[in-house]
């Protein structure tokens, strides 16, 4: 319940303080909030599954994030970054829904 | 995809072993995680990364759906949309180049028009004094012919203006009659007519020209002076530095003659 808070609030406050993002961050901004989503999905599983565990969660949470941002990054560097942006967003997109799937079994057994 | 080949996926959660069979079930789990709320540990740290990931979500959700579409566009798009601006740029530039060229030209053709035009009017003001349409005025001399034996005969009159062309008369005039190209001497003497009007004696050249050319011309031995006056006729040539003609000539459009320059 407070995690699903944590959302709540965290979505009420970038929307009412609309806060600036650093230029340089910013390119980096979606394909991170996309692996994040996929941190969260992967950690629902595991709770539903019944084998979550918090610092598991954080490390793959801040792992995904800097791995993507970092992959994005170096991609910009070798010219092909729109490329592999939208090569990450596939590979997370895949993961997102496989762990969807899992999840939709534990909630609706089906 | 199907199913199964999402079921063949792991995340990283997934690489431990599959949970025992327990008495919970995954939904059972999610309720118990949901209600009643309990701060645990894990609960706050899920809580505090998700406030990140809905913070970035809404920043990114927001700085794409408002601002422009440059906001959230990669270098290279932006380095094309830079070189598109450029090119519009100097498209826009050639063309307003050539606009102003082409304002220049009409410029320069409506100059040469006005001064075309000024040229026209001055030729007409220079044709008017030949023509004797226009009133002139400027230096001169005044040539009075008195002839007590009504002996002046027409021939002599045209002697006289000739004499008077030939020094360089620009414009004369006749007792009020205005002298132009086609003007002719008729009658006897006594009763000159000049282009078919009756004048009388004293005969009055009014002449614009230069004097010291003019009278002269007048007075040169066995010239028009000494032939007049060996008629009894009294002649008087005055200078003035400024004659007035204003007899004037209507200008007659030629019914046959047209211009050949043109």
């Amino acid at each position: 319940m407070i995690a699903v808070l944590g959302l709540v609030v965290g979505v009420v406050v970038g929307l009412l303080v609309r806060p600036e993002v650093p230029a340089v961050v910013e390119p980096y901004l979606p394909i991170a909030v996309v692996a994040a989503l996929d941190a969260v999905f992967g950690g629902l599983r595991a709770m539903l599954d019944g084998i979550f565990v918090d610092k598991v969660f954080v490390v793959s949470f801040l792992s995904n994030v800097v791995v993507a941002a970092l992959i994005v990054f170096l991609g910009d560097k070798l010219g092909v970054g729109a490329q592999l942006s939208t090569g990450v967003v596939v590979v997370l997109g895949i993961r997102i829904f496989s762990n969807a799937a899992a999840i939709r079994r534990h909630v609706f057994r089906a | 995809m199907s199913n199964d080949a999402f079921d063949a996926e792991h995340d990283e959660h997934g690489g431990q072993a599959e949970p025992a069979p327990e008495e919970q079930t995954g939904r059972q789990r999610l309720i118990a995680g949901i209600w009643p709320p309990r701060v645990t540990r894990a609960q706050l740290i899920v809580a505090v990364l998700l406030f990140v990931l809905g913070l970035g979500l809404a920043i990114q959700v927001r700085s794409n759906s408002d601002n422009s579409a440059l906001r959230g566009a990669r270098q290279e798009d932006l380095v094309r949309i830079l070189d598109e601006v450029d090119d519009r740029t100097q498209r826009l530039e050639d063309e307003k180049q050539r606009l102003v060229d082409q304002r220049t030209e009409l410029e320069n053709s409506s100059d040469q028009a006005e001064e075309a035009r000024k040229q026209t009017v001055e030729k007409e003001r220079q044709l008017g004094i030949l023509a004797g349409t226009v009133a002139v005025h400027g230096p001169g001399i005044t040539l009075s012919i008195s002839d007590p034996a009504d002996a002046v005969q027409a021939d002599m009159l045209l002697d006289t203006l000739q004499e008077l062309r030939a020094a360089g008369a620009e414009a004369i005039e006749i007792n009020g009659v205005r002298v132009v190209a086609n003007t002719y001497f008729s009658g006897d003497g006594g009763a000159v007519k000049v282009d078919g009007r009756k004048i009388t004696a004293p005969y009055v050249f009014t002449v614009i020209g230069k004097p010291q050319d003019l009278e002269p011309a007048l007075n040169i031995p066995g010239g028009v002076v000494q032939t007049l006056e060996k008629e009894q006729a009294t002649v008087h040539v005055a200078r003035s530095d400024d004659i007035v003609i204003d007899a004037l000539r209507p200008a007659e459009r030629p019914d046959y003659s047209r211009s050949s320059t043109q």
